[in-house]
C-alpha cells in the first residue's frame, strides 16, 4: 500500500465523501436516532428508548419476516450469483453473435423494478396470463404462481433473478475480460482441464469482481421489496412478507416510524454483517486492508 | 474453432439461446401488447394461440397518444438526468475508489465500512429526513434536487475500488520514479486502463437513475420536471389502466434505456479483440 | 424527555431553514400548489384552466401524482408540516386520518352542505367537523354479459330497482355460466380483495365494520355478519368456482369481462365508458347490486375529494378556491371531464339528460336509500391493509372466521395510537 502525503487521500476523497455526508450520512443519522422515538399522531416526536426493539422482538409477525427474509436470501443471492457467473463464462468469448446475446441479457434491467412486477403479475396471471394460456394449451392444469402459499416465494425468486442476473452478469463478465488470455492458454498447455482451469486459474482472479457482485447483490436483495407491494401485498399467508415491506408498510400504511425505522437499521445490520464476512471470504491473499 | 470442440460449441449457442429466449420473451410480450388495439390487448393471452404471440391487427394509436402529450419532456428529463449523474458520478466516485484501493491512510477501514453502509440502508427509511433537507436548501422542484442526491454511491465507489485495486501497484511506483503526480497517474492510468469498469459504473448509475421513481416524485412537482417512470406510472389509476398507453410508454422507455448498452456491448467486445492481438 | 425531530434538523442546519420559508404574498396574485391524482392531462388541465379564468388572482401550480403512490408521497410532505401543498387530493375515507393529524382546516365555514348528497357529507366529516371536500363519488353495479347469459339458457337480471337480485340467484346464475378448465367465469367483484367493495357483503346482513368511535374492529368486523358475508365469499372461488381466484389487479377484472370471459362483474360507473369504448362487439347490461336474501341491499360509495392544508399560509385563496371548485359551474365541469358520480344535487337537476339512462338511474336510486360510506377512523389506512391481506388469503381458502378474529386484532393494535 501506498504511503503519501497524509492530505492526499482525502484530496481523493472529499467530492464522494461531502455528497455522502450531505445526502446519505446525515439522513441514516437522523433516521438511526429516529428509530429509539415514538410520534404522537400530531406529529411531536417521544423519545421511547428501546421500545421500539423490544416491540419488535415480542412481535411473531416481525420473526415470521425475519425467517421469510432469511429464506429468501440464502436461495436468491447464490442462485444470482451462480446464474451469472454461469452466463458470464458462456458470454465471455468473442464468437459469432455474442454480442447480440450479451444484449439480449441486458435488456431486462432496463425495466424498472414496478414495471417488472407488472409485467410478471400479468404473464403469471391466473386467468388472463399468457403462461396460464401456455399451459392451459399444453393441457396442464393452470398454476397459482404468486396467489399460493407454496409457489410465491419461489416465483418472487424467479422474477427478481429475471431482472438481476443480466445486471450482475456484467461486473463478472468485465472481471472475466480483464483475465489475460495468456493465463489460460498457458494452462491450458499444461494440460489442465476446463474444470481444474476455471477452478485454479479464473476463479482465483474473480475474487474482487465476485466480492463486489456478492456484497452488491446482499444488499439488493434485502431491499427489494416493490414486487411484494405491488403484486403480493406480504402474502398469501405471509409467504412472501418480507422485512423491507413489512418496515415499508409500518411507515407508510401504519405511520408508525419509529417502528419502520427500527426495522430498518435492523436490515442494515444484518446486511453489513453478511457483507463483512463475504469480503472476508473472498478477500484476495495480498490484501490486509479489506475490511 | 477447432473440431473436437464443435460439440461443445453447438452445446454452448443452445445454452445461450435458451437463456436469452426466457429473459426476452416478457419484454418480446410487451412491445407486441404495445401496437395491439385495446380491446385485443388481453383477448389472446389466457388462451394460447398464435395470435397471444403474433398481434391480429397491428395499430400505432398507443404511440400517437403518448406523444401527444407530456411523455417526450419525461423522456428528456430522465435522459439529462441520467447523463449529468453518470458524467458527474464517474469522476466523483473513481477519485475515491481510487483512494480506498491505492492509498493508505488514517481510519481507512472504519470509512470503507461506513461507505459500505451508505447503500444499505433502505432509501425508503431516509426518504423523509432527506426531503426536509432538501427543501431546507430550497432544491426540491429543481433538476438539482434529482441528481446531486445520486452522485455519489456508495456501491458505485465500492466497484471502483474493487477494481482498481486489481492493477498491479509496480506500475505507480515506476510512474512516480517518472515524476508523475498522483493525480496525473489517475487520470493518465488508472482511467485509461478501467474501460470495463467505467462502462460498467457508467452504466449502474444511468440504471439507477432511468429506474428512479419514488424520489422524484417526491422531489420535484412541477410538470416540467417529471421523470419517465412517473409518466409511465400515471396511466395506472384505481378506476382504470390505459394498457395501450402504459405498455407503449413502457416499450419506449426499455428501448430507449438500451441504446448505452448497445454502446456499451461495442465496448467490450474492442477490449476483448486487443487482448487477442497480443 | 420531549423533542422534535424537526428541532433537531434545524438545530443542525441552522438558518439554511429561513430561505425555504414559503415566499410571502403578494397582493396581486398568488399561486396555490395543489396535489392532483395522475389523471389523463386532458382531464386535469381544463379543469384548473377555468378555475384561472374566474379567479384571475389566482394561479395554481397542478402536480399529478401516480396513483400507486399518491398516498406515500403526499406522507412525506405533510410530515414535512409547511404550507406544502396548499390543497391536496384526499381519498374520502383518508379524511379522519388527515385531521386527526391536523393536516386538514375544517371547511363547515365555507361550505352550505345542503348542496350535497348526505352520504358524501357523512363521508367528508370526522368529529363532527367537515374536513374535507366532496368532489365525486363513487357507486357499485352489477354489469352482466347477455351472450353468456343467452348460451347459458337463463334469465339476466334487469335494472329494474324492484327486482334487484339476491346473492344467492347470482350464485345460481354463475354456476350455469362458470367453465373454470376454459377459463370462463361467472362472476367477479371489480376489486376482488378491497374492503371498499367486500363490506358491504357483511353489511347486508347486519353487520357494523367497526366501532361507532372508529377505534375498535374486535367484535365488529369479525362478528357473525362478517363470517357469514365473507364466508359466502369464498365459495364463489373454492366451493362453486365460478370467480376467478387471485385476480386483485383491480384493472385485469374489466378486461376479463371485456374479454367475454365473464358472466357478472360487480364494479363502479367508470368501467360503463371504458367497456363501451374498448369494446365495441360487447353486449351488456347493468342491474342493482346483489344483496342477500334475509338481509337488506347496501351499497359502496366515496371516492375521491379534495381538503385544504391546515398549514397553507394563503388562506384567502384557498377559501376561494375551496368555495369555487365546489360551485355547480366547476362540478358539472368535472363531471364532464371526469365523471366521477356527482355529491352535488345541483349536477343532478342541471343535466338531466346525461342520467336518463339504465346506469344513472340505479346510481341516484342507490345514493339515496342504500349507500354506506366506509368507517370513519383515523386508522383507515391500517385497516384496510390489514383487512385486504386476510380477505386475499380467505378467498385462497384460510377459515374466516379465524382470519377475521385475528385481523381485527391487529386493526385494534394498530389504531390504539390515534385514542388521546
Amino acid at each position: 500500500m501506498m504511503r503519501v502525503k497524509p492530505w492526499l487521500p482525502f484530496a481523493f476523497l472529499a467530492p464522494a465523501l461531502l455528497g455522502l455526508f450531505v445526502f446519505r450520512f446525515v439522513p441514516i443519522g437522523i433516521s438511526l436516532v429516529g428509530s429509539f422515538f415514538g410520534q404522537s399522531i400530531r406529529g411531536d416526536t417521544l423519545f421511547v428508548g428501546l421500545k421500539n426493539y423490544l416491540d419488535l422482538f415480542g412481535d411473531p409477525t416481525f420473526w415470521g419476516s425475519v425467517w421469510t427474509t432469511l429464506l429468501f436470501n440464502v436461495i436468491i443471492n447464490p442462485l444470482q450469483v451462480v446464474l451469472a457467473l454461469g452466463l458470464a463464462m458462456l458470454a465471455r468469448r468473442p464468437t459469432k453473435f455474442v454480442d447480440i446475446f450479451r444484449a439480449s441479457f441486458l435488456l431486462p434491467m432496463t425495466v424498472s423494478i414496478a414495471l417488472t412486477s407488472i409485467i410478471w403479475s400479468i404473464m403469471l396471471d391466473p386467468t388472463l396470463g399468457p403462461v396460464n394460456g401456455f399451459l392451459r394449451w399444453l393441457g396442464l392444469p393452470a398454476q397459482s404462481f404468486f396467489r399460493s402459499p407454496d409457489q410465491a416465494l419461489p416465483t418472487l425468486i424467479l422474477v427478481a433473478t429475471w431482472k438481476g442476473v443480466g445486471y450482475w452478469m456484467v461486473f463478472l463478465l468485465a472481471g472475466l475480460l480483464a483475465i489475460p488470455e495468456s493465463l489460460n492458454e498457458a494452462a491450458a498447455i499444461d494440460g489442465a482441464s476446463p474444470w481444474r482451469r476455471f477452478w485454479h486459474v479464473t476463479l482465483p482472479l474473480m475474487k474482487r469482481p465476485l466480492a463486489f457482485v456478492m456484497v452488491a447483490d446482499t444488499a439488493a436483495n434485502f431491499l427489494l421489496f416493490a414486487p411484494v407491494y405491488i403484486v403480493t401485498n406480504g402474502g398469501p399467508n405471509g409467504a412472501t412478507h418480507l422485512l423491507m415491506f413489512e418496515a415499508y408498510q409500518s411507515a407508510f400504511a401504519f405511520l408508525n416510524h419509529g417502528r419502520s425505522l427500527a426495522i430498518s437499521t435492523i436490515i442494515l445490520l444484518i446486511v453489513i454483517a453478511i457483507a463483512l464476512m463475504e469480503l472476508r471470504l473472498f478477500r484476495p491473499e495480498e490484501e490486509a486492508d479489506t475490511p | 474453432m477447432s473440431a473436437s470442440s464443435l460439440p461443445l460449441g453447438i452445446l454452448r449457442y443452445a445454452a445461450l439461446s435458451l437463456v436469452a429466449a426466457i429473459l426476452l420473451l416478457p419484454i418480446y410480450w410487451l412491445v407486441m401488447s404495445s401496437f395491439r388495439p385495446a380491446d385485443e390487448i388481453f383477448r389472446f393471452a389466457g388462451a394460447f394461440s398464435l395470435e397471444t404471440l403474433v398481434p391480429r391487427t397491428l395499430t400505432l394509436e398507443n404511440y400517437q397518444q403518448i406523444f401527444a402529450g407530456t411523455f417526450t419532456r419525461a423522456l428528456f428529463n430522465s435522459i439529462f438526468v441520467s447523463f449529468a449523474t453518470v458524467f458527474l458520478g464517474v469522476f466523483v466516485n473513481s477519485m475515491a475508489g481510487f483512494a480506498f484501493a491505492v492509498f493508505d491512510f488514517p481510519f481507512k477501514k472504519p470509512l470503507f465500512v461506513i461507505v459500505l453502509l451508505s447503500f444499505m440502508m433502505p432509501f425508503e427509511s431516509i426518504v423523509i429526513p432527506l426531503y426536509t433537507l432538501m427543501r431546507t436548501f430550497s432544491l426540491t422542484d429543481t433538476y438539482a434536487a434529482l441528481i446531486l442526491p445520486e452522485v455519489a454511491g456508495g456501491l458505485i465507489i465500492f466497484l471502483f475500488r474493487q477494481f482498481f485495486a486489481g492493477i498491479p501497484k509496480e506500475i505507480y511506483e515506476a510512474a512516480r520514479v517518472d515524476g508523475a503526480s498522483w493525480w496525473q497517474i489517475y487520470l493518465r492510468m488508472t482511467m485509461p486502463l478501467s474501460g470495463p469498469t467505467i462502462a460498467t459504473a457508467s452504466l449502474m448509475m444511468f440504471i439507477h437513475q432511468w429506474d428512479a421513481f419514488f424520489w422524484p416524485l417526491v422531489a420535484t412537482s412541477s410538470a416540467d420536471l417529471a421523470v419517465v417512470q412517473v409518466a409511465i406510472a400515471r396511466n395506472m389509476t384505481l378506476e382504470q389502466a390505459n394498457w395501450g398507453a402504459l405498455f407503449a410508454s413502457a416499450s419506449t422507455a426499455v428501448l430507449v434505456a438500451a441504446i448505452p448498452f448497445t454502446i456499451l456491448q461495442r465496448y467490450y467486445v474492442r477490449v476483448v479483440v486487443t487482448h487477442a492481438d497480443k | 424527555m420531549k423533542a422534535s425531530r424537526r428541532t433537531f434538523l434545524k438545530a443542525g442546519l441552522g438558518a439554511g431553514a429561513l430561505i425555504a420559508a414559503p415566499h410571502v404574498a403578494r397582493a396581486q396574485q398568488t399561486t396555490l400548489k395543489v396535489v392532483w391524482v395522475g389523471w389523463p392531462e386532458n382531464q386535469v388541465t381544463p379543469l384548473f384552466a377555468e378555475f384561472e379564468k374566474r379567479n384571475p388572482t389566482i394561479k395554481t401550480a397542478v402536480e399529478r401524482l401516480p396513483f400507486s403512490q399518491v398516498f406515500q408521497a403526499l406522507e412525506i410532505r405533510l410530515n414535512a408540516r409547511t404550507g406544502d401543498p396548499d390543497i391536496f387530493i384526499v381519498d374520502s375515507p383518508l379524511t379522519a386520518s388527515y385531521a386527526a393529524r391536523g393536516h386538514l382546516m375544517p371547511l363547515d365555514a365555507l361550505v352550505d352542505k345542503s348542496r350535497f348528497a348526505p352520504s358524501a357529507i357523512t363521508a367528508a366529516s370526522y368529529d363532527g367537523k367537515m374536513y374535507s371536500a366532496p368532489f365525486g363519488t363513487s357507486m357499485q353495479v352489477l354489469y352482466y354479459n347477455r351472450t353468456l347469459f343467452k348460451d347459458a339458457g337463463i334469465e339476466p337480471p334487469t335494472a329494474d330497482m324492484g327486482k334487484r337480485w339476491t346473492w344467492e340467484q347470482v350464485l345460481e346464475a354463475g354456476k350455469k355460466i362458470a367453465k373454470p378448465a376454459d377459463n370462463v367465469w361467472g362472476f367477479t367483484f371489480e376489486q376482488q380483495e378491497r374492503p371498499y367493495q367486500l363490506l358491504p357483503l357483511g353489511q347486508s346482513l347486519g353487520g357494523t365494520a367497526l366501532s361507532p368511535d372508529g377505534f375498535k374492529a374486535t367484535g365488529f368486523i369479525d362478528g357473525p355478519a362478517f363470517v357469514e358475508g365473507f364466508t359466502f365469499m369464498q365459495k364463489l372461488y373454492t366451493e362453486a368456482k365460478i370467480s376467478p381466484p387471485g385476480q386483485f389487479d383491480t384493472a385485469l377484472t374489466p378486461e376479463l369481462f371485456g374479454a367475454g370471459k365473464c358472466g357478472m362483474l360487480l364494479g363502479g360507473t367508470f368501467i360503463y365508458d371504458t367497456l363501451k369504448s374498448k369494446f365495441p362487439n360487447l353486449d351488456f347490461g347493468v342491474a342493482p347490486h346483489p344483496y342477500f336474501a334475509k338481509g337488506k341491499p347496501v351499497t359502496p360509495t366515496g371516492a375521491w375529494n379534495f381538503g385544504i392544508n391546515a398549514r397553507s399560509t394563503q388562506k384567502e385563496a384557498v377559501a376561494q378556491f375551496a368555495k369555487d371548485m365546489l360551485s355547480d359551474d366547476m362540478n358539472t365541469l368535472w363531471f364532464k371531464l371526469r365523471p366521477y358520480v356527482p355529491t352535488l344535487n345541483a349536477v343532478w337537476q342541471r343535466d338531466a339528460a346525461s342520467f336518463s339512462s339504465d346506469l344513472w338511474k340505479i346510481v341516484k336510486s342507490e345514493l339515496e336509500t342504500t349507500a354506506v360510506p366506509r368507517p370513519a377512523t383515523p386508522g383507515w389506512r391500517e385497516y384496510e391493509d390489514i383487512l385486504r391481506v386476510a380477505l386475499r388469503d380467505m378467498q385462497a381458502g384460510g377459515n374466516p372466521a379465524e382470519m377475521l378474529k385475528a385481523a381485527a386484532q391487529r386493526i385494534d393494535r394498530e389504531i390504539a395510537k390515534y385514542k388521546g
